[in-house]
């Protein structure tokens, strides 16, 4: 069964060319053109997936975003901007959304972030209906995880992070000592590779260091390596 | 020296003038003083003596001896007066003092005729016989001989000396006690109070001056801008009547004018980067909608398995829109960090590590162009920290970015960029360096101008050409760390740019 697609877009062209993308890339897909037509088709039939635009007349796509976490939906969002700011970044993200696009991108972008979204909703899915069991756990000296919980404990202390956090420690413990190029990360943990955005992995890889290492500016977690990227220390 | 120290010195020195000049007046005064009441003193002596004795130069020529004894005789009880017979060509004849005289002295005879002739003068000075080198006050009589007593020229004279110096010693320290002390105290006391007073009234005549400076250095430090937030009311002292009053209306309207001008500028201003943003919002939509049409189109025929020529236009078509995009994006992104609401997320990161990744991201297409772009390890002596910096990760890497891609564009194969960084004092720098054609001196000071594109640089035949963006959002990007950028480049020996950012 392929996945369901909301498009709420009020701009007829791009509407249509998504439209004609998405269902190309073999999925069912819904369109409509403002905010409150979105929320009254997810009344009706939840999608897997809503591509929102953030300018949208009635409704914008934040409050849209805001409206369907606030029911308690965590359908994945990604939102499509004219503004390519930082400040819109972190409010979109802050109000619900998972990702965002910002115009004009192109549609091997597009497509790549939807399939990636989607992944990761079907592992986090899964994640949750593993509950119950320990499932296996990875162990590399103090740092514990256990991948079906989505739970990482540090020293015996149990740490918070945040999903992407999350995936990319588990990316880098799945595979001890191989070192990984931004791109490769960018590719592996948020599911698309595209230039400009590889600050993003240096900026995970920051925050992994603040919450795990001794003195962040001195690694010995997660170290460099001179011109080829970034690795998990072999276990000792 | 400030205006008001000038004015007190002034004040000062003409009261000290002032009072020293009436001192000096008062002391002469004194001594004429004493002067004319010694001479009136002497004068009613004389006057008594020569209304008496009607015989005296008889008595002199009877007997000498017995004449000099008498004349003794009547200044026995004024110490400060010696009597002088002189004869008619002023030759001393007899004498009262005990001193030895000169034989043949004489005394001039104008003083002597003065003292005769002159009833109006307040006093006369004169030889003294025993102190020929200074003057002293006298009087002087004619004397007549008993035979002809009327008619005939005078016999001689009678020859007064009052010595007012020598005789009264105490009678100086009464002067000093009495007059002088008061005296000197009162001038001290005036000076000191005029002085004072001088003071007082100059720190109130110029404290509507002080007021305006410092009003006026507040505002220059402060800035117009600040000024025109922060308090939208006047920093300046309310206007007087006076000058300084004037003075403050006139810088009030010079500020006016200077708030005016800058409203307009900044209004100016604001609807330009609204416009630019607005434009290159609006340019967005149509932009994704043409890529997204060509995109899709490309696919297809590609599947279809269309003519060659039809795909090589549609991929030419497909190039040429995104170079739009990308210009309508870094238009949209310069006008957005122009924004004053604007704020960094800066976060601690190793500049070594990131020059490292950003070379991996260039890596690629610098392959391809047969450049070789490299990162230097930080040059850290003695193995110290690391250069880490405090820093918007994404917008650094925007700006070295855009700087690695300038080289690339600019150097031919067979060429290098170098990234390096190394830690100063509370700054890194972080530097592009190339051995490429160069940048002309004359390009150099517009380098990072926004939409300034070299007349004369070699432009790229690529057709992804410059658009005089990226090094204006690199500037933009390193003001916004409070950093610095700068270029050194000769032409044929390549180009370094130059950041610092904030140490971390």
């Amino acid at each position: 069964m392929s996945a369901l697609i909301l498009v709420a877009e009020d701009q007829t062209d791009i509407r249509e060319l998504l439209v004609m993308n998405l269902r190309a890339a073999g999925y069912e897909v819904e369109a409509v053109a403002d905010g409150p037509a979105a929320l009254a088709s997810q009344k009706e039939r939840a999608s897997d997936l809503l591509v929102l635009d953030l300018m949208m007349p009635g409704l914008d796509g934040l409050e849209v975003c805001k409206a369907l976490r606030a029911q308690g939906r965590s359908t994945p969002i990604l939102m499509l901007t004219a503004k390519s700011t930082e400040l819109d970044r972190v409010l979109g993200l802050e109000l619900g959304a998972d990702d965002y696009l910002t115009k004009p991108f192109s549609l091997a972008e597009l497509l790549a972030r939807v399939k990636a979204l989607l992944r990761r909703a079907d592992l986090l899915r899964a994640a949750q209906a593993n509950v119950g069991g320990e499932g296996r756990i990875l162990r590399n000296g103090e740092l514990e995880i256990q991948p079906a919980k989505r739970q990482v404990r540090f020293r015996g202390t149990a740490i918070d992070f945040t999903a992407l956090e999350f995936d990319l420690l588990l990316h880098f413990a799945s595979h001890p000592g191989h070192v990984f190029s931004r791109a490769q990360l960018l590719d592996a943990v948020w599911g698309y590779s595209h230039e400009g955005y590889e600050h993003t992995v240096t900026t995970h890889i920051n925050r992994l260091r603040n919450k795990l290492e001794v003195d962040p500016m001195r690694p010995e977690l997660i170290l460099t390596v001179r011109g080829a990227g970034y690795k998990m220390r072999d276990e000792p | 020296m400030s205006v008001r120290l000038k004015l007190a010195l002034t004040i000062f020195a003409t009261g000290l003038v002032t009072a020293l000049l009436v001192v000096a007046t008062l002391v002469y005064s004194f001594q004429r003083f004493e002067n004319e009441t010694a001479y009136r003193r002497g004068m009613a002596f004389l006057v008594r003596v020569v209304s008496m004795y009607d015989n005296i130069f008889d008595m002199h020529e009877q007997s000498p001896e017995e004449f000099q004894r008498w004349l003794r005789g009547l200044v026995l009880y004024e110490p400060d007066i010696e009597l002088y017979l002189l004869d008619a060509a002023g030759l001393v004849l007899a004498k009262t003092g005990p001193a030895p005289l000169k034989p043949g002295l004489k005394v001039a005879l104008g003083p002597v005729r003065e003292s005769i002739e002159r009833m109006d003068t307040s006093y006369v000075m004169g030889d003294d016989p025993e102190r020929m080198d200074a003057g002293a006050v006298i009087v002087a009589k004619p004397v007549h001989r008993a035979i002809a007593r009327t008619g005939a020229p005078n016999a001689g004279y009678l020859y007064l000396v009052l010595h007012t110096q020598q005789l009264p010693t105490d009678r100086m320290d009464v002067l000093r006690s009495s007059f002088a002390r008061p005296a000197m105290v009162g001038v001290i006391a005036v000076v000191a109070f005029t002085t004072l007073l001088a003071l007082l009234i100059i720190a109130a005549v110029t404290r509507p001056l002080r007021t305006l400076t410092r009003a006026v250095a507040t505002l220059s430090q402060r800035g117009l801008a600040a000024g025109l937030t922060v308090a939208p009311t006047s920093p300046l002292p309310a206007p007087t009547r006076d000058e300084f009053g004037q003075l403050t209306g006139a810088f009030e309207m010079l500020l006016d004018v200077c708030r005016r001008q800058w409203n307009a500028l900044r209004r100016t201003d604001h609807i330009r980067r609204e416009g630019v943003s607005n434009l290159s919002h609006d340019l967005r939509s149509p932009l994704t909608a043409t890529v997204a049409c060509l995109e899709t189109l490309d696919g297809r025929w590609a599947e279809a398995g269309a003519p060659a020529d039809d795909r090589r236009l549609v991929e030419i078509a497909l190039r040429n829109t995104r170079n739009a995009a990308a210009m309508v994006r870094s238009l949209g992104d310069l006008a957005k960090l122009d924004e004053p609401e604007y704020r960094l997320r800066p976060e601690a990161v190793d500049v070594g590590e990131l020059l490292d990744d950003i070379v991996l991201r260039f890596a690629e297409r610098a392959a391809q162009k047969g450049v070789a772009v490299r990162a230097v390890p930080a040059a850290d002596a003695a193995g110290s920290a690391p250069p880490h910096a405090r820093i918007d990760v994404e917008l650094f890497e925007r700006a070295i970015a855009n700087l690695v891609d300038n080289a690339l564009k600019f150097c031919p194969t067979g060429c290098t960029v170098t990234l390096a960084a190394r830690r100063l004092d509370t700054q890194i720098e972080v530097s592009v360096s190339d051995d490429g054609p160069g940048i002309a001196a004359a390009d150099l000071p517009q380098l990072f101008d926004r939409f300034y594109q070299s007349r004369s640089s070699v432009a790229p035949a690529t057709g992804d050409g410059g658009h005089g963006l990226g090094l204006a959002i690199v500037k933009r990007i390193v003001e916004l760390h409070e950093g610095e950028v700068a270029v050194e480049s000769s032409l044929g020996h390549g180009t370094r740019i130059t950041t610092r950012w904030p140490a971390g």
